[in-house]
């Protein structure tokens, strides 16, 4: 034995050294070891210290159930990844991991010095002592708290790698590749259907890999699966969760395994499985015993202690105490014993054993202590002996050792059961919660079903011991420094459901959902309360079953893909001619088009200027449009709208304000009626989708008499609005087969004929207030007949205006913005848009809500106009408005303003604002209060120009 | 992610084709105008918010875009039947 | 403090890949102009009769390049220029949307898999002349299963360049 490595034995291979580094240090290990079985074989005993108490600690586990060995890996630049468990970490060349929770080194943690403290960090701890005075808590609490509690260090650079993801189908999902989960997947791959067989570790196995005496087996049925078309074999993927109707989400392992100059591709790839059936093979966990100095390192599960000298060839210690409630903590010592592991004693508490057990100890020449309990371990850094006792509570005699192994019964690892809503029944034999009933379609096999031979036991988490719990540092929860005599605090103090106790303790929480301390934390909490534990409760376990990157549940929604940026057919020109955008919705737009060295309002009054008297272009493609067709046409619109609309003549338009049953305005929007049975609508850019839906949805369900349909066209037509007094003169001559005279061609008309030779349906319409048209062209056309007007529009003196201008020019004629100008709580008479109303209409989407008591009471904030009393101060929009600046805070809010802008055209501010009462204020003086100032304003209407709608015929 | 059967469709789809639309069998009245104030509350707010049976309505969306009705358990999330608009309640 | 670098690759950056792409058993590229038309009827055979053409009885069937994608609700994905009626005064609508779509044609043995990165359904099941909207991550698409390899998709002009390269992601093995 070269340190602690064992002479043979094991699934490493001795011939291909690794070496790696720990904490800074070079170490060695072999291939196909794991970071803690490398070290452990060069006698690393300690590996981290806790979350609370920083108190050194060892290993525990030899899988993901492992609470303490948690380190960082550094793969470079971005791509530390902390709190992994040392068991799980496969070993590379060059690996490079650190110990957390320490400072400054692990030996010598100055932050342990809360460990000698920890009479004053009892359970509650936090909720307790920190409550008040509330400043103190962001100042001085939070940070010292973060320094001394907690896990690995976040990254803080960017994550350079990529991660995949995908969506799977199969027959039969079997989640963990023990020989149960290999047998299941045989099983059902003889049927012929899709089998994924996905598993955690490194290789399939589970439990096989620490049992030479199944290895030709193993390898069989691993070729066998390997040959079959219908399989998936996934290792290194973990199920970190199951959800409805058999969908599991697990997390693909992909490079991390490897030398980081060999890893190539995505590091993870997300799996989003949905399974016919699934079958959980998850196994189980061994349980640790609660005894005083459990968690001195070198104290570690039976079954861990087995794995690392079957599976790795490591011995954990040289001297080995096994302290064992069950026949497996037998079985495990002995067949350590048979690996050449020096086992000095077997204490058991339980005075009768089992007597082929006891004589095959006795033939190994193990000393044998039934009936007796470890009472107290020695060694701070590292196990030295332990002291035991009869019955725990008999004279304490000191045994020489330096390790101790725990065997305190199994746990079925029900997690993803759990997820299901699966039940569980409580299994006396076990000591555990078994799964029971679900109504998904999904069993356990194995040993998390319960059904596995491993003799049998004590059920007890707790040990005795001579001092009473109050005074015992015996731990239950290692990862969350959680101690009996916590729980014992919690029942004392009141609290009775396992929730409140776990949240009150913090045991079970976090990174390990309880994977080691449930079990036995529901025995102590039992034991105190003196009910069955049944009568407790179970805690829920949730998703993630162990800690997951966002990485991969980003999958390919990062950076440039992180979600779709919709950009019009003419977004390419506004990017070539400067545009500054702004995101509307998922579009992008451009908000302005600044020129030389223009800020926005320099660009902004520009343009306004422009657009009033020359012309001015804009890309107005991301509205929503809807053609609606059919004989019942203008009777659905009828029903829908506030308006009239039978009456509407083929090639007029009309504004459409649009109500939800509530009474309030959720949308607006100019539409055409083209023929009798056809029309063009349009919504707002955001509102495109949702008006479709609510159409939609009354046409199927209330009206499904009516002979119409619902086509969206948002994306069928590129729409360039040219507005100014000579938008006329720019597209007459690229026009063909249209009269755009006044005449023949009126305002709030459309007209369907050619543009560029391109079919167009041309409108006349004006959110500006000024002669306007909005060319609809096929999209594909969009830039082609925006370049041909632009070229017509430099001859005018036109500009390109954006969102921000477009913004401005409607505010100046006190046109709505839906969204800014309405909140959902603005009816269309608080809008000032009574006269969109038909009063005739016995019925529309919302009409009956407009004689409802609250929309009729005096007192609604109505829509105004606002001028300030400095022209040059220009409000910001949001604010609070109060009729008496002098009254004491806090003050009574009249209302807020929605739209504020310099208007070049005005050549002062404007704003628009909702105000109680707000028509009935005409002239009156209402004060905004600003930090450090106060701005006084004059309502009026919300018309600032152009109010007899003059220039709308150029 | 729940699977949910396409009356029309006839077949179990992915929940995100679906759009959740509310209580079912909340039919608007014929002429609004007949209800008392408490009446049209009672249609426009006032839904039944049951533990366990829930009648719904789901629109599949991004399928067949059709509207259709659910019962589902709101404690296990299974759903008992689903049918298409216009028939009897389940 | 934590500084995070500055996105490397900015989705307003992105453009819409004009030639194929070729990855591992797969290639993404475009299917070129066609005439789209969304048909919608209750009456089936009114439709038909009005439009000159055949339509597929059963939602997620094709045929003639017309797919059924609703219970009174057809697509058809025509050569680039086909005309149709529209029926005008009849209880049909007959409405263009050429411009609105793009198609998008993942061809190969690994077109599957690429199409089942984002989209939840279980294509391996879906016969081939089988169509049916549903989405691409949250993205809605129509995809047709014109070949045992070949999958057309349609997407709404302005979320193509999105998927394009989603698909381009997916292909490269999220390089």
């Amino acid at each position: 034995m070269t340190g602690f490595r064992l002479a043979d034995g094991g699934r490493i291979d001795r011939r291909t050294k690794r070496n790696f580094t720990f904490d800074g240090k070079a170490r060695w290990g072999y291939a196909g070891d794991s970071l803690a079985s490398a070290l452990l074989a060069q006698g690393q005993m300690l590996f981290g210290r806790s979350f609370k108490y920083h108190r050194p600690r060892g290993i525990l586990g030899a899988g993901v159930e492992e609470p303490n060995a948690l380190v960082t890996v550094d793969r470079g630049p971005g791509r530390k990844t902390p709190n992994l468990r040392a068991p799980s970490v496969a070993l590379h060349d060059g690996l490079a991991a650190t110990s957390q929770n320490r400072f400054p080194t692990l030996k010598t943690d100055l932050i342990a010095v809360n460990n000698m403290l920890s009479a004053f960090f009892p359970a509650g701890f936090y909720n307790k002592t920190f409550m008040w005075p509330r400043a103190a808590w962001e100042k001085v609490y939070e940070p010292i708290i973060r320094r001394l509690a907690g896990l690995g260090d976040s990254p803080t650079t960017r994550d350079p790698d990529h991660y995949d993801a995908t969506y799977a189908h199969c027959e039969t999902l079997v989640v963990g590749a023990g020989p149960a989960g290999i047998a299941a997947a045989l099983e059902a791959a003889a049927s012929g259907g899709r089998v994924f067989l996905i598993d955690e570790q490194e290789e399939i196995g589970g439990g096989a890999l620490s049992d030479p005496a199944q290895w030709a087996w193993l390898a069989e049925a691993s070729a066998k699966l390997a040959a079959m078309d219908n399989v998936t074999v996934l290792p290194r993927t973990t199920a970190i969760g199951h959800y409805h109707q058999n969908f599991v989400v697990a997390a693909q392992r992909l490079t991390d395994h490897l030398p980081v100059d060999e890893a190539e591709g995505p590091r993870e790839k997300l799996w989003r499985i949905r399974a016919g059936e699934v079958v959980l093979a998850m196994g189980a966990i061994e349980r640790p015993l609660v005894f005083e100095g459990n968690d001195v390192p070198g104290v570690m599960l039976a079954s861990a202690a087995k794995t690392f000298a079957l599976r790795y060839g490591v011995a954990v210690g040289r001297k080995l105490v096994v302290m064992a409630l069950h026949d497996s903590g037998w079985h495990d010592a002995l067949a350590l014993h048979k690996a050449g592991v020096n086992i000095a004693a077997i204490v058991d508490l339980r005075r009768e054993i089992a007597p082929e057990l006891a004589e095959a100890a006795r033939d190994a020449r193990i000393a044998c202590y039934p009936g007796y309990a470890v009472t107290g371990v020695s060694g701070g850094q590292a196990v030295n002996g332990v002291t035991v006792a009869l019955a725990g509570v008999g004279k304490g005699q000191k045994l020489e050792c330096d390790a101790v192994l725990m065997a305190g019964g199994w746990t079925p690892t029900v997690h993803l059961w759990s997820h299901a809503k699966g039940t569980l029944r409580w299994d006396e034999n076990w000591g555990a919660y078994v799964p029971d009933k679900t109504h998904e379609n999904l069993r356990c096999v194995g040993a998390c079903a319960g059904d596995w031979d491993f003799g049998s036991g004590l059920v007890r988490g707790l040990l005795p011991a001579p001092k009473p719990l109050h005074e015992s540092k015996a731990f239950v929860d290692f990862q969350n420094d959680v101690k009996a005599r916590d729980i014992g605090l919690a029942v004392q103090e009141g609290f009775r459901s396992i929730e409140h106790i776990k949240r009150y303790t913090t045991n079970g929480m976090a990174t390990d959902q309880g994977k080691t301390s449930n079990l036995n934390g529901l025995q102590i909490a039992s034991g105190v309360l003196h009910r069955p534990v049944t009568d407790i409760g179970l805690t829920t376990f949730r998703p993630p079953y162990t800690p997951q990157s966002f990485g991969a549940i980003l999958g390919h929604h990062k950076e440039a893909l992180f979600q779709p940026l919709r950009k019009t057919g003419i977004d390419d020109w506004a990017d070539a001619h400067g545009a500054v955008y702004e995101n509307v919705a998922q579009w992008r737009r451009a908000r302005y088009f600044p020129q030389g060295s223009e800020d926005m309002d320099a660009a902004v009054a520009r343009e306004c200027r422009t657009v009033r008297s020359a012309v001015g272009i804009f890309d107005a493609s991301t509205l929503g449009k809807i053609e609606v067709v059919g004989p019942d046409a203008a009777e659905f619109l009828n029903r829908m709208y506030t308006n009239p609309w039978k009456s509407l003549e083929p090639g007029r338009c009309r504004y459409g304000l649009l109500l939800g049953e509530h009474g309030f305005i959720i949308d607006d929007g100019v539409s055409a009626r083209l023929a009798p049975d056809r029309f063009h609508l349009t919504t707002t850019t955001g509102g495109a989708a949702r008006v479709l839906n609510m159409m939609e949805d009354y046409l199927q369900t209330e009206w499904a008499d009516l002979d119409v349909w619902l086509t969206s066209t948002t994306e069928q037509w590129s729409v360039i609005a040219v507005q100014g007094p000579k938008a006329r003169r720019v597209i007459a001559p690229l026009v063909e087969g249209i009269d755009l005279s006044p005449e023949a061609f009126p305002h709030m008309a459309v007209r369907e004929g050619k543009i560029c030779g391109v079919d167009t349906r041309l409108f006349r319409v004006s959110f500006t207030g000024e002669l306007g048209f909005e060319v609809n062209v096929p999209a594909e056309y969009g830039r082609m007949v925006w370049e041909a007007i632009w070229a017509e529009g430099e001859k005018h003196g036109a500009a390109a205006y954006g969102t921000e201008t477009m913004h401005v020019l409607r505010a100046e004629k006190g046109f709505i913005i839906v969204g800014q100008d309405t909140d959902g709580t603005v009816t269309p008479d608080d809008a000032g848009l009574g006269w969109a109303v038909g009063k005739k209409k016995p019925d529309f989407v919302g009409k009956r809500s407009l004689a409802r008591p609250d929309i009729v009471a005096a007192g609604r904030k109505q829509l105004v106009g606002l001028l300030t009393d400095d022209p040059q101060a220009v409000l910001e929009e949001g604010a609070q408005i109060v009729a008496d600046p002098n009254q004491p805070v806090p003050m009574t809010m009249i209302g807020h303003v929605t739209s504020s802008y310099h208007s070049a055209t005005m050549g002062r501010s404007i704003a628009m604002a909702l105000v109680a009462g707000g028509r009935d204020r005409m002239g009156e003086t209402l004060h905004i209060p600003m930090p450090g100032k106060t701005i006084s304003a004059k309502v009026v209407a919300p018309m600032f120009y152009d109010p007899e709608g003059s220039r709308l015929n150029g | 992610m729940l699977l949910i059967h396409c009356p029309y469709c006839e077949e179990a789809r992915p929940e995100v084709e679906f759009a959740y639309g509310g209580e079912a069998h909340i039919a608007r009245p014929v002429d609004p105008s007949t209800y008392s104030d408490e009446q049209w509350e009672e249609f426009l707010y006032i839904r039944s918010n049951p533990r366990g049976r829930h009648h719904e309505r789901w629109r599949h969306a991004h399928g067949c875009g059709r509207f259709f009705n659910a019962v589902r358990d709101t404690v296990t999330d299974v759903f008992e039947t689903t049918y298409k608009a216009g028939e009897a309640r389940k | 403090m934590v500084e995070i670098a500055e996105i490397a690759v900015s989705a307003a950056e992105l453009k819409l890949g004009t030639e194929p792409v070729q990855g591992d058993g797969v290639r993404l590229a475009h299917a070129g102009p066609k005439a789209r038309y969304s048909l919608r009827a209750r009456d089936a055979k009114a439709l038909a009769d009005v439009i000159g053409r055949a339509l597929p009885g059963k939602i997620g069937d094709t045929e003639g390049a017309i797919a059924c994608l609703g219970p009174d609700e057809w697509y058809a994905l025509l050569p680039a220029g086909t005309e149709m009626p529209r029926g005008e005064g009849l209880a049909v609508s007959v409405v263009d949307v050429s411009s609105r779509a793009l198609g998008l044609v993942l061809e190969g043995p690994g077109a599957l898999a690429v199409l089942s990165s984002g989209c939840p359904l279980d294509l391996a099941k879906m016969g081939v002349g089988r169509a049916t909207r549903t989405v691409f991550e949250t993205v809605e698409i129509q995809v047709w299963r014109e070949g045992e390899e070949r999958w057309h998709v349609e997407v709404w002009r302005s979320f193509a360049t999105w998927l394009w390269h989603a698909f381009v992601a997916a292909m490269h093995g999220a390089k």
